[in-house]
């Protein structure tokens, strides 16, 4: 026992030199801080993809900015430092950008042509169905849920876009689940999507008559594999353009 | 050295003691937590089958074993077996080789429902024959035809009185066929969880042409509500037993059922 | 003193952790009927009364359908047909009593009889002995006539087994003689198919040609509802088994799924996302008097009635997340949630009013679910058993009449096929083996 009690005062009293020696040491004055460094400048980035559209077509804005806490398009507004979004230019235009930070300023530019329209573009449904099917971009959903997410509300915009743009379309919104859920309830919630980003799409100004939903459930799947990339393939507003 | 040497060892056990105790009492705490709020919420504490051994923590009780075989032991639907007690086997099995064994059974049983039918407020011990006697206990009623069961905590019986007197005779299969069906229905969860055992509550009811029961009357009751309405209900939620044999005579034939509820 | 305590605290605590399952277990065995001692039945192969040379067919039909369907029952233990005495029981004089009821047969009853065909005609005498009373043994005996053909003796075999069944399962009827409506895709489309209790005589009904699912039969037996996928999207189909056709029934626009009948015929509720969100609605059997009974944002799907009271109904809501089974008045009002975790869909409500069955993910979350299986629980105390543990995902569970079986869909075999058990659990058998075969429903009687 007392090998025991003498074990144990030794541990004590290393443990208790060892804290000793730490605070000891932060007893030392700290070095004197090193001098602030000059704040960096900002960098920005903007491009238009594609920089040649007809017009009537869009385009997307593709911008990207470093150490700058102000970042501004003309004609567009303040955006956020790293972003894109969709234009529909009536005319060929420069897109400026400015980005400004601490270090400074720094601007750039994106140029789009606008070409004047081949021929009046003819209403013929192949056409338009194919810019349909480039231009409205399905919607994806989180498991069980049927609200839009976050970072689906630009794809949403560039949808509502479009779709304002060329107000004639008829389509159908489809509401699709992945296969882990069961029949009934997929069915009804896919029905629950689907009237989800029409709801959205009615807010944003596109006529309801213009709109038709039906839900598949997980009865039409996009893929069969079992992994969480084809589950989320799976989980959508698909939208069908309507002849 | 040595004399240090049992120095340590007496310091040690009185730490180690210590330790042992502690840990015990702990051990035992979170088993009796669990004790109270383990079956909770898996209703844990009910069930059929037999065999209901409290889940407790007491050094006490036995371990609670696998539930036995449910036990049916009609005495006039089958031969073979046997009541719990020694006499009537005995004699049974030595009148099995002879050539009729059902009408001397029925010489027994004959006297017991006339005496039951006549006095229905509160079943008596019958000490009329010795083979009569029947381990119910505290005496219950001895009116044959009659049989024993479980069902989860509790242990019954029953006889059939009225209809002649020799309806468990002709008809043993209906017999089997009421033991099962309450034996079945009796849910003993709705019974109060703080009781652990209780006195024997005594039922009557009849069962009418079509199978249906009818007039469930508490005859002796447990003395504790929460049992009496739990077996009444088991009763009355029977829809039926199946129609009376066609070929009973009788509008309606008398059960007593006995249950004992023991946690 | 301390190692002892030590020893039996180790050992009371496993046996106090593992208790609980089986004690849980058997109020389910007792208040689905199960579990309880059973009847000793022996029923030898019929005699063959005629020298029609049919006979050879009709009685190995008659005798397999009648011994299944009465081993399948859950209320007896059938004597091995290794311990019958030899020499073949006909009828009545046939019969030797201790030879029966002593060991090794030890049989408790005795069902018996002779099959012929003469001519066109086929003809059974059976018989139900309680083989202790040989004074008075006789608790049926009963004669059939139908055509001679293998379909008839298969039909009179239910019928029998359901009188035996009858008899000592304390009047409730057998289901021998009951059918299953299930989807199957075998023919390339979904489409409503029928089959017997037990699997035979699976052919379909419906040839809609789309994707047609939820099978509901009436209670009467004469309809089927069901959902399918119309020009106009999902709607209510009506198919008249009497006529073999769907007959008319009113469209309610939006999306409506998953029909169910009340206990007495005259309501169908459903769910409709006809104001948008999917709700439960009730209307009558023809369609008419619509009637809204939800209002929960979530999707509302899968009604099921109280089957012994009509007076309430259990559905799966999604108002809270992720699915739960929700029951509510017939009216709509108080609604009380009964799952708290998990992925909780398709109930099933008891024949005796007591046990909803339905199927459960429990641990469900983005990644790979957890084994989905069926569960059935107390409604009154909320206690629930797990009844599948096998692997594979378990759904739509249905009860069968006499509340003694369970059927449902599973992919353990690697493909969805329709599967059925007693309702402890015990005795799983595939029923279907061709295409994928979903969304069972039993009939009434």
């Amino acid at each position: 026992m007392k090998q025991r009690k003498l074990q144990w005062i030794t541990l004590v009293f290393v443990l208790g030199a060892i804290m000793m020696l730490g605070a000891c040491k932060k007893k030392v004055a700290p070095p004197p801080p090193p001098a602030p460094p000059a704040p960096t400048a900002p960098t920005a980035s903007l491009t238009a993809n594609p920089n040649t559209i007809e017009k009537g077509q869009s385009t997307t804005l593709t911008w990207q900015t470093t150490n700058a806490t102000d970042v501004s398009i003309d004609g567009i507004g303040a955006v956020d430092p790293n972003g894109s979004q969709s234009v529909t230019p009536a005319d060929s235009t420069t897109y400026h950008l400015t980005a400004k930070g601490a270090g400074g300023t720094q601007d750039a530019t994106a140029r789009v042509t606008v070409t004047a329209a081949a021929a009046p573009p003819p209403t013929s449904s192949a056409t338009e169905e194919e810019l349909f099917s480039q231009n409205v971009k399905d919607i994806f959903f989180d498991y069980d849920k049927s609200d839009i997410r976050s970072d689906q509300q630009s794809a949403l915009q560039g949808d509502a876009g479009f779709l304002k743009q060329h107000s004639n379309i008829v389509f159908t919104i489809e509401g699709h689940c992945d296969e882990r859920g069961s029949t009934e309830y997929n069915l009804a919630l896919g029905d629950s999507r689907a009237n989800s980003v029409r709801t959205a799409l009615v807010q944003s100004g596109i006529g309801g008559d213009h709109i038709k939903t039906i839900s598949y459930g997980k009865e039409k799947p996009f893929c069969t594999q079992s992994n969480e990339q084809c589950w989320q393939q799976n989980r959508r507003g698909h939208f069908v353009y309507q002849k | 050295m040595a004399t240090a040497e049992i120095f340590f060892e007496h310091e040690r056990w009185g730490h180690n003691l210590a330790w042992s105790l502690g840990l015990h009492v702990v051990v035992a705490g979170l088993i009796l937590l669990y004790a109270v709020v383990g079956p909770s919420s898996h209703g844990a504490g009910w069930g059929a089958g037999g065999g209901g051994d409290a889940i407790g923590v007491t050094l006490v009780n036995t371990i609670p074993l696998p539930a036995p075989a449910v036990q049916t032991e009609n005495v006039l639907a089958n031969e073979s077996k046997g009541l719990t007690q020694s006499l009537p086997k005995v004699e049974e099995k030595e009148k099995e080789p002879e050539a009729i064994p059902i009408p001397d059974k029925d010489v027994k049983p004959k006297k017991a429902p006339k005496e039951t039918s006549t006095k229905r407020q509160k079943p008596q011990p019958e000490p009329v024959e010795a083979n009569n006697i029947v381990p119910f206990g505290q005496g219950g009623p001895v009116s044959g035809p009659y049989g024993t069961f479980s069902a989860g905590e509790a242990k019954g019986g029953f006889g059939f009185t009225g209809g002649g007197g020799d309806f468990g005779t002709r008809y043993g299969w209906y017999v089997r066929v009421v033991q099962q069906k309450v034996q079945q229905s009796w849910l003993t969860y709705d019974v109060d969880r703080r009781i652990t055992e209780a006195p024997r509550v005594y039922l009557t009811f009849d069962v009418l042409r079509d199978g249906r029961p009818s007039n469930v009357q508490v005859e002796q009751s447990s003395g504790i509500p929460s049992l009496d309405q739990s077996a009444t209900r088991a009763i009355q939620r029977i829809d039926t037993f199946g129609p009376l044999p066609s070929d009973y005579s009788g509008n309606k034939v008398s059960v007593e059922f006995w249950f004992d509820y023991k946690r | 003193m301390f190692p002892f305590m030590h020893r039996l605290f180790k050992w009371l605590l496993p046996i106090v952790l593992f208790s609980p399952p089986a004690f849980s277990q058997d109020w389910i065995r007792t208040g689905t009927g199960l579990g309880v001692e059973k009847v000793r039945l022996a029923v030898p192969d019929f005699k063959a009364s005629t020298q029609d040379a049919k006979n050879t067919d009709l009685l190995k039909v008659f005798n397999d359908t009648l011994w299944n369907d009465l081993d399948n029952a859950g209320i007896f233990d059938m004597v091995s047909k290794s311990f019958y005495p030899l020499g073949p029981v006909g009828s009545p004089p046939d019969v030797k009593f201790e030879a029966w009821s002593a060991p090794p047969p030890n049989a408790a009853m005795l069902g018996f009889g002779n099959l012929g065909a003469s001519g066109n005609t086929l003809t059974v005498q059976g018989w139900l002995y309680d083989a202790k009373n040989v004074t008075s043994p006789q608790v049926l005996g009963k004669q059939y006539q139908d055509a001679a053909t293998t379909d008839a003796a298969r039909t009179i075999a239910h019928k029998f087994a359901d009188e035996i069944i009858f008899r000592l399962g304390g009047g409730i009827q057998g289901i021998a003689e009951s059918k299953i409506y299930f989807v199957s895709s075998r023919s390339g489309r979904k489409e409503i198919w029928a089959m017997d209790y037990d699997g035979a005589n699976q052919h379909a009904l419906t040839h809609v040609g789309s994707i047609s699912l939820s099978p509901r039969v009436s209670p009467d037996g004469s309809r089927i509802a069901f959902s399918s996928l119309t020009r106009t999207g999902w709607d209510i189909l009506m198919y008249s088994v009497d006529v073999g056709r769907l007959v008319t029934f009113p469209r309610f626009g939006g999306t409506n799924l998953s029909p169910a009948w009340s206990p007495d015929g005259t309501k169908l509720a459903f769910s409709s996302s006809r104001s948008g969100d999917p709700e439960i609605y009730v209307a009558d059997q023809s369609g008419a008097n619509l009637k809204r009974l939800t209002s929960f944002k979530g999707p509302d799907v899968s009604p099921a009635w109280n089957r012994k009271t009509g007076a309430q109904m259990a559905w799966v809501s999604g108002r809270s997340g992720l699915p739960q089974i929700y029951t509510m008045e017939a009216d709509g009002t108080n609604p009380q949630r009964l799952t708290e975790e998990g992925y909780a869909v398709s109930p099933a409500w008891s024949p005796n009013g007591q046990f909803l069955v339905f199927s459960w993910i429990r641990h469900y979350g983005p990644g790979a679910p957890g084994a989905q299986d069926i569960y059935i629980m107390d409604i009154a105390s909320k206690q629930w058993v797990q009844l599948t543990h096998d692997g594979g995902r378990n759904d739509f569970p249905y009860w069968s009449p006499d509340g003694r079986h369970i059927i449902f869909q599973s992919s353990r075999s690697g493909s969805e096929q329709i599967w059925t058990m007693l309702a402890d659990g015990t005795n799983q058998k595939q029923l279907s083996f061709a295409g994928s075969n979903t969304q069972p429903n039993w009939s009434w009687k």
